[in-house]
């Protein structure tokens, strides 16, 4: 699984690392960082979470 | 427990059902959602949506895994409790835990044979854009987050834009201070504002052409747009025997009664004087489902929950990001920047033990945001 984040459109809410801090940071500009190029298999339902609760939907999950 | 129905389509009843599966619940799950669409985000609504630019695919959250039974244009119409069934036109659902998750509506002013335009789904958002790109000019009624945000998307299209409320828009939300700084800064973009003493009336059918005040002036524009708050979608709940109180009543935990969770804009809970309170906003939708849903799976063992109390808005090339309790009164004191240089990063009442902090176009994260606020006692003990 893969994870694209549109950066662009990231507000810097921070709701992905809330929920899923394995995933996802925020760097000083508060702009979303992807922790992983591909998506570990263990971590695959909690990188879904966190990119289903970003209010702009700047992530997009690809399988 | 081996099945879980989510009633509801949008943001909470998707945190839910994401917190169920990373929590390895492996039963059913089935979402009734009354939507025509998969979960969006309505937060573009009142930006890009509105202005034309986005459309749904912008909108449209990560679809849920195949695992998960959405069920779209499917209205819950009752709740029997007894025999654990949500009723819907296409028949019972039967459940062994429920999240109530039906959100709110927007709240209505006019008359049943006036067409208001309010903006709270994507279809609504979709007519509003269209309206919007017909009209020159513009009354939005109420100055909250949403009525300014309108505001503000309409003059960026260079509309006539005017916005009545009852009190200096934007202050019981950011404060004076702030409130006052966004006001002078759409006032400079051209947006009239008009205070009005009592609730106005709005004025021509089907569609609105105007509004008239309690003490008979009148203000008229193509377009008039209500953004006068929601109301909680607690209908269908009528008869179910769950509390009931401008909202589904909740416990610490986002309880209602035994297998019945509940989280969003249609819960309400009491605060610590006993009021009761709904926070209607994105943050506490995915932090009172993820508590719900918790609590469905481990009740008493599961976290209470806990608002962050962190909100935003964008208006007029303003992002204002606030953690804490709204409406701070006074002048702030300044961590960084200052409002007149356009960038800013506010305390208050003081920089020791800050209440509420708002960063203004300043790009501190939210997490550092709330690192900033000071915790009370017993919460920084458990933390």
């Amino acid at each position: 699984m893969r994870i694209v984040a549109d950066r662009a459109r990231c507000e810097g809410h921070g709701l992905c690392a809330d929920v899923a801090p394995e995933v996802y940071e925020l760097d000083d500009d508060a702009i979303v960082v992807l922790l992983h190029e591909t998506v570990p298999p263990e971590l695959e339902r909690k990188a879904e979470g966190g990119a289903r609760v970003c209010p702009v939907a700047a992530l997009r999950v690809e399988a | 427990m081996r099945s879980v129905v989510v009633v509801g389509g949008s943001i909470a009843a998707l945190t839910a059902v994401e917190t169920l599966r990373m929590a390895d619940f492996d039963g059913r799950i089935t979402v009734l959602s009354d939507e025509d669409l998969p979960p969006y985000t309505r937060v573009p609504l009142s930006k890009g949506v509105l202005a034309g630019r986005e459309t749904a695919d912008d909108v449209v959250l990560a679809p849920l895994s195949d695992e998960v039974d959405l069920h779209l244009r499917t209205p819950a119409t009752g709740l029997d409790t007894d025999n654990r069934v949500v009723l819907t036109p296409a028949g019972p659902v039967r459940y062994d835990g429920l999240v109530i998750a039906t959100g709110a509506r927007a709240r209505r002013i006019g008359t049943a044979n006036q067409a208001e335009r309010v903006l709270r789904s994507y279809d609504e958002g979709l007519r509003l854009r269209d309206s919007l790109a017909q009209a020159s000019s513009v009354l939005v009624v109420g100055g909250g987050f949403l009525g300014m945000e309108i505001a503000s998307t309409a003059r960026a299209l260079g509309k006539d834009v005017t916005v009545v409320d009852l009190a200096p828009p934007l202050d019981r939300l950011l404060g004076t201070a702030v409130g006052g700084h966004v006001r002078t800064v759409a006032a400079r973009a051209g947006v009239r504002f008009v205070l009005t003493h009592g609730g106005v009336r709005l004025l021509g059918a089907p569609f609105p052409t105007g509004v008239e005040t309690a003490d008979g002036q009148r203000f008229e524009a193509d377009l008039v747009v209500s953004a006068v708050g929601d109301v909680p979608n607690v209908e269908w709940l009528a008869g179910s025997g769950l509390p009931v109180a401008g909202g589904v009543l909740v416990d610490e935990r986002c309880r209602v009664s035994p297998h019945v969770v509940a989280a969003g804009d249609v819960a309400v809970f009491t605060t610590g004087d006993g009021a009761l309170t709904r926070i209607p906003s994105w943050t506490n939708a995915v932090e009172q489902a993820r508590a719900a849903a918790k609590a469905l799976l481990h009740g008493d063992d599961a976290p209470a929950y806990r608002p962050s109390r962190y909100s935003w808005t964008e208006q007029f090339g303003l992002d204002v990001k606030m953690v804490g309790a709204g409406d701070p009164q006074g002048e702030p004191v300044v961590l960084d920047g200052s409002l007149d240089a356009g960038r800013a990063l506010l305390a208050w009442p003081d920089a020791t033990a800050p209440q509420t902090v708002v960063a203004v176009n300043h790009p501190t994260p939210p997490a550092k945001l709330k690192r900033l606020l000071a915790r009370p006692a017993m919460e920084a003990a458990a933390c």
